[in-house]
């Protein structure tokens, strides 16, 4: 749950966003704290992708401000939000399909060998299969064999590959922001439950995770708060609990009124 | 399951038995001896060194047109070098160096978004040019000194298989060890996903151009200690006999797959193939021709293999995200 006496781990005040004449998002607040799922709602064109390209950094809001962990930051590029501790996973999560589990985990925060071998480069294969497992079974998913190719999973391992590969990366020091559009898009129903369950339990770990869904149900079930955008605009920011799904539709289809007018 | 996987992953090596068992009988009693064996090892140590290269530029996603070039270029060098007296480890040294130079060059220019294939044919052209400037339009003959690296035999093995044997130790450990190894296969695999994992993608590409150029020039090198001659003309039949050997070792042109020691076996089974027949007293051509349906038959196990497996996966992938096993 979200920590009221600190700085959301992630805040963006009165973005605006325009793509030439096209105004994709018009004066957005948004936050979320650590620990938090807040779900990210709204018909297609609504701005949802906009809205999570300037939180990775891919595009630059053409005014307002973003802060992590209370401080202001500038997103000018993703590598700048990478390093801010955020983190964005892709729908087609870029998993190098030909190397195994471990290998894709660890790729880019490799360990060493000890002594001469390390010095010269030599990886500690060993090392780096007890980690990720560890980090695997902290997450609850222990999907297959750490030396199996990644070409060898269904949809559903490689999403959760893919989503473990982010968790490890934002939850170094500090806990980070991890981004998911549209993360079970591509999944079956059993598939869709060990994702979301794995979502749930990143975010127990402290992660802040912001999810982009059409899937309502997936959305009452993992997210604490949901947002709803519509036309460019926030129409509702609404503990779960709060609402049920029949408003939620109404604030997504334009049929309820929003809630700040 | 296992089974599939195993034929893609070794299949090169049951093929490279087969055929020696089926000369062994056919070609008996001349075929299967000592000395026999270890010609074969000669003849396709040459061929192997430049399929090392060709092999890490596709592992790496690029592949590499320049290495007849730079193969020539770099036997100028040092064949000019050594005629004018200057001394031999230095004369292989620049060799090697400019073949090291001439990657990088390939590897930058490619990464400024320009077809690699391209650059690389340019590159060929310049390089080899080059070779017969320094050469003057004539070779570079009698350098015995390199017969060390040539003809001469240490514990009855001659000296080229020694070097391949080497380069791919060296090169097996670096690619499957290594960090930066392993980095560069995954960047021929899926350059995204090394880029989003916070790498610089571009300096393995540059590195696997680099490399492919040094097992050039080692090439080159070596062919000339074991004519005798440094000659300036690229033959171009050296990158397809490369190319062969490594499409036989199944690397997958898209890149980020492959194994030295399969390209290794992929070079072994061409010059057994060659010397088998040329025991049997078939003519040249005749090699030529069954490398070719070779090759084409293992492209389409390849993809048999390849449906194969993706088909049982289909079948097992719901079960096993439950049950956590393979
Ligand atoms: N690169 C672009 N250039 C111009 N207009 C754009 C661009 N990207 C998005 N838009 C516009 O901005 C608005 C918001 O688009 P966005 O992709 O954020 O919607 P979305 O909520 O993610 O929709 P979906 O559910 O279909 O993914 C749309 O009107 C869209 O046409
Ligand atoms: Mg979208």
């Amino acid at each position: 749950m979200a920590t009221t006496t600190t700085a959301p781990a992630l805040e963006l005040a009165g973005i605006d966003m325009h793509y030439g004449y096209v105004r994709a998002l018009d004066s957005i607040d948004f936050h979320v704290g650590q620990g938090e799922v807040v779900g990210l709602l709204g018909d297609n064109g609504a701005g949802k992708s906009t809205l999570l390209k300037i939180m990775s950094g891919a595009h630059r809001p053409s005014s307002g401000t973003v802060r992590v962990h209370g401080k202001e930051v500038e997103l000018h590029s993703p590598s700048a939000a990478t390093h801010a501790g955020i983190q964005m996973v892709y729908q087609d999560l870029a998993l190098v399909d030909a190397l195994d589990i471990a290998t894709n985990l660890n790729i880019g925060r490799e360990i060493l060998r000890p002594g001469l071998f390390g010095l010269l480069g030599f990886v500690d294969h060993k090392a780096q299969r007890k980690r990720s497992e560890a980090e695997l079974d902290k997450l609850g998913v222990r999907t297959a064999a750490m030396t199996r190719p990644v070409e060898m999973l269904s949809g559903g391992q490689r999403q959760v590959v893919a989503l473990a590969r982010s968790a490890t990366r934002v939850s170094g020091g500090h806990n980070g922001v991890l981004l998911l559009d549209e993360p079970t898009a591509a999944l079956g129903y059993e598939q869709t439950q060990v994702v979301q369950a794995l979502v749930r339990r990143m975010a127990d770990q402290g992660i802040a995770i912001v999810l982009v869904t059409h899937n309502l149900q997936l959305a009452s079930a993992v997210c604490d708060r949901m947002v709803v955008l519509n036309r460019g605009r926030k129409v509702a920011d609404v503990a779960t609990e709060d609402t049920d799904t029949d408003h939620v539709v109404g604030w997504i289809t334009g049929a309820r009124g929003s809630m700040f007018d | 399951m296992r089974g599939l996987i195993f034929l893609r992953d070794r299949g090169i090596f049951v093929l490279w038995i087969l055929i020696i068992a089926v000369f062994a009988v056919w070609a008996n009693p001349y075929f299967a001896t000592l000395n026999n064996a270890i010609l074969v090892a000669n003849a396709a140590a040459i061929s192997a060194i430049f399929a090392a290269g060709v092999a890490v530029g596709i592992i790496c996603g690029a592949l590499d047109l320049s290495i007849p070039g730079v193969a020539a270029l770099s036997s100028c060098i040092a064949g000019w070098m050594i005629t004018t007296g200057l001394p031999v480890w230095l004369a292989l040294v620049v060799g090697i160096v400019t073949g090291a130079l001439v990657g990088f060059v390939n590897g930058v220019i490619s990464l400024r978004g320009f077809n690699p294939i391209i650059v690389t044919i340019a590159m060929l052209s310049i390089t080899s040019a080059a070779a017969s400037i320094i050469a003057g339009g004539y070779t570079f003959p009698g350098l015995t000194q390199l017969d060390f690296m040539g003809t001469q035999r240490y514990l009855g093995i001659p000296a080229p298989v020694w070097i391949t044997a080497g380069v791919f130790l060296v090169g097996t450990v670096f690619l499957t060890k290594t960090r930066d190894g392993i980095r560069l296969m995954a960047v021929g695999g899926s350059a995204e996903a090394v880029r989003r994992s916070g790498i610089h993608s571009d300096r393995y590409k540059v590195l696997a151009f680099v490399i492919s150029s040094t097992c050039a020039a080692l090439g080159g090198l070596v062919t000339t200690a074991t004519v005798t001659e440094a000659n300036p003309s690229a033959s171009p039949a050296l990158i397809f006999t490369a190319l062969t050997a490594v499409a036989l070792a199944g690397v997958s042109l898209v890149g980020g797959r492959g194994s030295l020691p399969r390209v290794l076996v992929g070079a072994l089974v061409l010059a057994t193939i060659a010397n088998g027949l040329t025991i049997k007293g078939v003519q040249p051509y005749w090699a030529t021709g069954v490398t070719g349906v070779l090759l084409i038959g293992s492209l389409a196990l390849e993809r048999w293999v390849t449906a194969s497996v993706s088909r049982r996966l289909m079948a097992t992938a719901q079960a096993s995200v439950h049950t956590g096993t393979r």
